[in-house]
């Protein structure tokens, strides 16, 4: 690909633009606000993402993992005064303990039985937030304190969305740096190989359980940290947070713009946004909007937008329009 | 000890229920090894038609049932419409995102439509009692029951002994094959999914007067229906009914046991046992098809 290397040296330009994008956009409380929430939300979908592009399943329960950030950053935050930094780690190694326990578990399930299996996680993840006495049962836990990640002689608080920005745009940088370090790493290219050619990559030696295990491992913390910074955000955290619409969200910023497609997820997740927060349609025809979106695109441009943009180079349509993750259940052993 | 019997009752009528309501998905998969995680969401609309009909067109119960069949299958078909390509190619992971998103779409649709408030379908059934002693049940729960069993007698009698189930049988062992000896294969699969939505939505029609019908449920009954399939053998007719009747009478004694409130939390964590005690079985499964 000639214009890759080109692509990449864009992108800290890209990221200024979009670092001051708030700003000319005319600086509102809510114009912030909905930035600070699209850069949440990228980065929760972008945990999502390394699942479903690279490892090829389709995870449908890592509104769990973005759950378990808020909630340890909530709980420990309020009951425990923990500062910010505190709860970032709390909330990374939860994730990792919540992964390593769905993961072992999950380890031999392929295909709808692991999606089955991730999603039931999420359902009953549901039931113990709303009942769950110590987890605050349906009131939630309220009063989590503004972020503080002062360091020893440096101040480093946000109060209101638009001092949280430079920090959530932080995570969201080095959220997509991870992902792109993934996916030129050996994990990753074994990740592929998994997804594309399991025999292949176990006559290579490469441990199918192994690589999935690690994946699983590799983007459980960067939902998590989503959860942890949608925490600070809005003060409060309740069962609603495992809403079936993060899951939604989080599918449609994965397939939109298509698989592997390094800024697609926040592409779409902006685009997604921008429609709900400046041009709602109320929240119910919002959320038929959203789920048709999602079954269009799968259905009619199962390559993403972008295979609509490489179309015509392709020498066949019927093989441009073969979705990248194909897979039967008959390749299953 | 009355007690104990009456929470068996509860049990059965529950597990034929549960059966009943995943009677869809056990085809689907069989058949066209299809998933579909809409499923909840149909059967809430299933309700939601049922009840509708009843208060606001004055249908009798027993016509209403049936507009939301007609509904529920009309439904299916749109989606088996759109998903055509992905189930073609066997696409499961299309197939699994597409479902949700139709299920998603459902759930906004039916708030607009019948607002966010919940309601209650009363039927001639529900209100009058069935007593022996001191045990009892209404004659909806006797009617849930005896619909389980014919769906699921009728369903086995049509796979197993006429023309339509052969080729249905044909289709699910090998969809290629069948269509080179001239099956057309994209009917089946359109039958199959009219098939699920009208079962889902005759369930919904039977079992929702038993609690308030919100847009927002079917969340257990989805995690209910995945279990009753992963326990009958996927594809398995005979053995979704006796897992659905068994999970009913786990869930009727752990709810009056333990919690009610975390009935499918310990459904769940069954499910999840079986599936790490013998993951091959399920593979082993779907590759036998319908039987």
């Amino acid at each position: 690909m000639a214009n890759f290397s080109w692509r990449r040296a864009s992108l800290p330009v890209l990221a200024v633009l979009c670092l001051y994008a708030p700003a000319w956009l005319g600086g509102s409380a809510s114009v912030y606000s909905a930035a600070v929430l699209i850069a949440i939300l990228a980065v929760m979908s972008y945990g999502l993402d390394v699942i479903v592009s690279d490892l090829g399943e389709v995870s449908l329960g890592h509104t769990v993992f973005f759950a378990v950030g808020a909630y340890a950053t909530a709980l420990l935050s309020t009951r425990a005064g923990m500062g910010s930094w505190a709860t970032l780690g709390a909330s990374i190694v939860l994730a990792l303990v919540f992964a390593t326990v769905i993961g072992f578990v999950t380890l031999r399930l392929r295909e709808f039985v692991f999606s089955l299996v991730t999603y039931a996680v999420s359902v009953v993840a549901v039931t113990l937030a709303a009942n769950w006495d110590f987890l605050g049962g349906s009131d939630g836990v309220r009063g989590v304190p503004s972020l503080d990640l002062s360091l020893p002689g440096l101040a480093l608080t946000a109060r209101s969305d638009q001092e949280l920005w430079p920090y959530a745009f932080a995570l969201l940088v080095i959220t997509i740096y991870l992902v792109d370090r993934f996916r030129h790493s050996r994990l990753g290219a074994a990740a592929m190989m998994v997804h594309l050619n399991p025999r292949l990559a176990t006559i290579t030696g490469i441990d199918p359980a192994r690589v999935r295990l690690q994946v699983f491992l590799f983007s459980a913390p960067i939902s998590a940290a989503a959860g942890w910074l949608y925490a600070y955000q809005r003060a409060y955290v309740s069962a609603d947070i495992l809403e079936a619409y993060f899951l939604i969200l989080m599918l449609t910023a994965v397939v939109l713009v298509g698989r592997r497609q390094l800024l697609g997820p926040l592409v779409t997740v902006a685009l997604v946004l921008t429609q709900e927060k400046f041009f709602s349609l109320g929240g119910y025809v919002d959320k038929i909007v959203l789920g048709s979106v999602l079954v269009l695109v799968l259905a009619f441009f199962p390559q993403g937008l972008a295979g609509l943009a490489r179309l015509p180079s392709r020498p066949s349509r019927a093989r441009a329009s073969r979705p990248p993750a194909a897979t039967t259940l008959e390749n299953l052993k | 000890m009355v007690n104990l019997i009456q929470q068996l009752i509860n049990g059965i009528v529950l597990g034929h229920a549960y059966a009943l309501v995943a009677i869809g998905w056990t085809l689907l998969l069989g058949v066209a090894r299809l998933v579909n995680f809409g499923h909840g969401q149909m059967y809430m609309l299933g309700a939601f038609i049922s009840w509708w009909a009843v208060s606001d067109l004055g249908l009798p119960y027993w016509a209403a049932v049936p507009l939301a069949m007609a509904a529920g299958a009309l439904f299916g078909l749109a989606m088996q419409r759109i998903m055509l390509r992905a189930t073609f190619e066997q696409n499961l992971v299309s197939i699994m995102i597409m479902t949700l998103g139709f299920g998603y779409v459902l759930q906004g649709v039916a708030a607009l439509v019948f607002g966010s408030t919940g309601q209650i379908l009363d039927t001639p059934l529900s209100q009058r009692d069935i007593e022996i002693g001191d045990l009892w049940l209404t004659w909806q729960d006797a009617a849930i029951v005896v619909a389980a069993i014919v769906v699921f007698a009728a369903l086995k009698w049509v796979l197993d002994g006429t023309r339509i189930g052969r080729l249905v049988r044909m289709v699910a062992e090998d969809p290629k094959l069948a269509q080179l000896a001239g099956i057309d294969v994209r009917r089946v699969y359109y039958g199959v999914f009219a098939f699920e939505g009208a079962a889902v939505a005759f369930a919904a029609g039977m079992i929702a007067p038993r609690t308030p019908i919100l847009t927002s449920m079917g969340f257990e009954e989805v995690i209910m229906t995945f279990v009753v399939v992963v326990f009958g053998g996927i594809g398995s007719i005979a053995g979704s009914y006796v897992a659905g009747v068994g999970l009913g009478i786990f869930a009727a004694l752990f709810g009056a046991l333990v919690s009610p409130a975390y009935t499918s939390a310990a459904a769940f964590l069954v499910l999840i046992a079986v599936l790490v005690l013998r993951p091959g079985g399920l593979s082993a499964g779907a590759a036998k098809g319908v039987h």
